[in-house]
């Protein structure tokens, strides 16, 4: 067992690239600081309608509603300042003309009511509870390592992920992110149980099946139990089998945050880490921390 | 030239994941669009009272209620720009052929304030493609005159080729791309739909790739450049035919601690699309992920 392993914190340089990058994202892109000998190609325009729309989601979304309903009003105003009597029948070419209006307005309403009634739920993020380590098994090569930093690094940057838990061959591999506090007053986190894990009904579910399956309210499900060692107030969860021999534990802070674009992601993400541990014969020995 | 369907198997595009979301969603038929006064407040009944049960479900499904005709196949979001257009044309029709007499002050009002909503309603799905949660529902249609190819530098390690092989699939699969190039250090990796010139053969083709990466200096880019819809420059005519979007994703290296300001670029991915606004926010944040995959990678 770790002896005296004191908790390691996330080596944070990978994350803060990563996150500068993230949120420098807009769809236009600044020019290049490069000068002489760099980039001489074009550099894209800026989106004007698409950069107001997507800073002001919900007036655009209501925007159509205003546009019929004032339209409507228009309409209804133009006959009495003409002196017409607000009948509805086809018989003038005034008529016809305001009851195709109204039929436009109509229209812009009702795709106005459409857009507010699918816009998504903001749900909020809830910070898990626990700390923050990071276990690697000893005897895995380099390049194992570094792959499977490099997966935490996408998850935890491009999702909603704060714990990742890989447990393969019948024991864990890998443990990253945010774990539960053990009860003890040692201060570690909780250590993964592999043979635990792989005879619950969790495991076995997603192995026999072999896809993956998404928790993605973790406090409906009485499962949640077979997963100890990850934060308590862990919203989410993805349990991602890797081949046939191992399992993936994704957790993440918030309710259904986990998309379905990050499902298809992962499930690839998890057919490489097969090919990648394959190639790796007998890793040996339990968890240890690594600095 | 025929674009067939028939692909390589070793590359499935897989077209059908970023296609109709909206299969999970729940649909309130409504069996005929014939909307006038009456009929048009029932429906408005109905719609609210439905918004407010659902948000207190918990589902995985966030859209309530989509605007129907219950036919399959047909996208209900491109609805106002349809009667956008039909109710457009009979104004005009109106206009010239409706009237004996010559049209009153009223009327041309009334029939500059419904073309302008005709105009309003055409560009709505439009704006709708920007809003949270539009989901794409543009088919990537394959480029015309352009091959299948699927070339790789010879003189790099297995375990970079391994990764260049993956990471080609992986992106090639989980977004709407058609064609891409992936260039790292002296390494390039190129699949998709190209349309190499006839008189360059399969041995040459990664030559004449390099010379048009040479040319434009994409080694040395340092910023993402997304550029969602298509634009006359040079760095598209070596792209096929109908490409709409393309982005360009370098490959920087990880500082270092005691990196200096500017950071070396290791390389770049090149990805292009038939559909125009191809690489959502997520799409592009996963890309990011991918190419670092290829970071400090040796030869």
């Amino acid at each position: 067992m770790e002896a005296g392993s004191l908790l390691c914190p996330i080596p944070l340089n990978p994350k803060r690239l990563f996150s500068r990058r993230l949120t420098s994202f807009p769809r236009f892109i600044r020019a290049s600081s490069n000068l002489e000998g760099g980039y001489r190609g074009p550099k894209p325009k800026k989106e004007w309608v698409a950069d107001w729309v997507s800073k002001n989601d919900d007036t655009a979304r209501s925007l159509p509603i205003y546009v019929g309903g004032a339209s409507l009003l228009a309409v209804l105003l133009n006959r009495t300042v003409s002196g017409i009597a607000p009948v509805a029948d086809a018989s003038s070419s005034q008529s016809r003309a305001d009851l195709l209006t109204l039929g436009l307005a109509v229209t812009n309403i009702l795709a106005g009511l459409v857009w507010l009634s699918i816009r998504p739920k903001s749900i909020s993020v809830v910070n898990p509870q626990g700390l923050e380590c990071q276990r690697t098994n000893s005897h895995l090569p380099d390049f194992v390592v570094s792959e499977l930093l490099w997966v935490w690094e996408s998850l935890s940057v491009v999702t909603c992920c704060r714990s990742l838990v890989i447990v393969y061959d019948g024991r864990c591999i890998f443990q990253i992110g945010f774990a539960a506090a053990s009860s003890g007053n040692d201060g570690e986190a909780v250590a993964v149980d592999a043979n635990k894990l792989m005879q619950g009904s969790l495991y076995q579910g997603v192995i026999k099946s072999g896809s993956q399956s998404y928790l993605a309210n973790l406090s409906l499900y009485p499962g949640k139990s077979e997963l100890p060692f990850l934060p308590s107030n862990t919203q989410a969860v993805i349990l991602q089998p890797i081949g046939y021999k191992g399992i993936a534990v994704i957790g993440g802070d918030t309710i259904r945050g986990f998309t379905s674009s990050d499902q298809a992601w992962i499930t690839l993400i998890g057919e490489k880490l097969d090919a990648t541990l394959t190639k790796v014969d007998n890793p040996t020995l339990a968890v240890q921390d690594r600095g | 030239m025929s674009t067939s369907l028939s692909l390589n198997p070793l590359i499935p595009l897989k077209f059908q994941l970023k296609i109709h979301q909206n299969s999970c969603l729940s649909h309130l038929g409504i069996s005929r669009f014939c909307s006038r006064r009456r009929r048009s407040s029932t429906i408005l009944r109905a719609r609210f009272e439905d918004s407010q049960r659902t948000t207190d479900q918990q589902q995985l499904n966030l859209s309530v209620l989509r605007f129907t005709l219950g036919i399959p196949g047909l996208d209900e979001s491109y609805l106002p720009r349809w009667i956008g257009y039909a109710f457009g044309a009979l104004l005009l029709l109106n206009h010239f052929v409706g009237s004996n007499s010559t049209p009153t002050p009223a009327q041309l009002r009334s029939e500059a304030l419904g073309l302008s909503l005709a105009g309003f309603s055409i560009a709505l799905p439009y704006l709708g493609k920007f809003l949270k949660g539009a989901t794409s529902l543009d088919q990537t249609t394959l480029p015309e005159g352009a091959e299948q190819i699927f070339v790789m530098s010879q003189n790099i390690s297995d375990t970079l080729k391994e990764d260049l092989a993956w990471g080609t699939y992986i992106l090639l699969r989980n977004t709407n791309t058609t064609s891409m190039l992936i260039s790292i250090q002296d390494a390039l990796c190129v699949r998709g739909y190209w349309n190499t010139p006839e008189e360059v053969s399969k041995a040459h083709a990664l030559d004449w790739f390099e010379k048009l990466i040479q040319r434009i200096g994409l080694s040395d880019l340092k910023d993402t450049l997304y550029f969602p819809q298509r634009e006359d420059s040079e760095l598209w005519e070596m792209l096929p035919k109908g490409t709409c979007s393309l982005l360009i994703q370098p490959v920087l290296q990880a500082p270092k601690q005691s990196s200096s300001q500017t950071e070396k670029t290791e390389g770049f991915v090149l990805l292009a699309s038939t559909t125009s606004y191809a690489y959502s926010n997520k799409d592009r944040a996963w890309i990011g992920a991918v190419a670092n995959k290829f970071r400090d990678s040796r030869r």
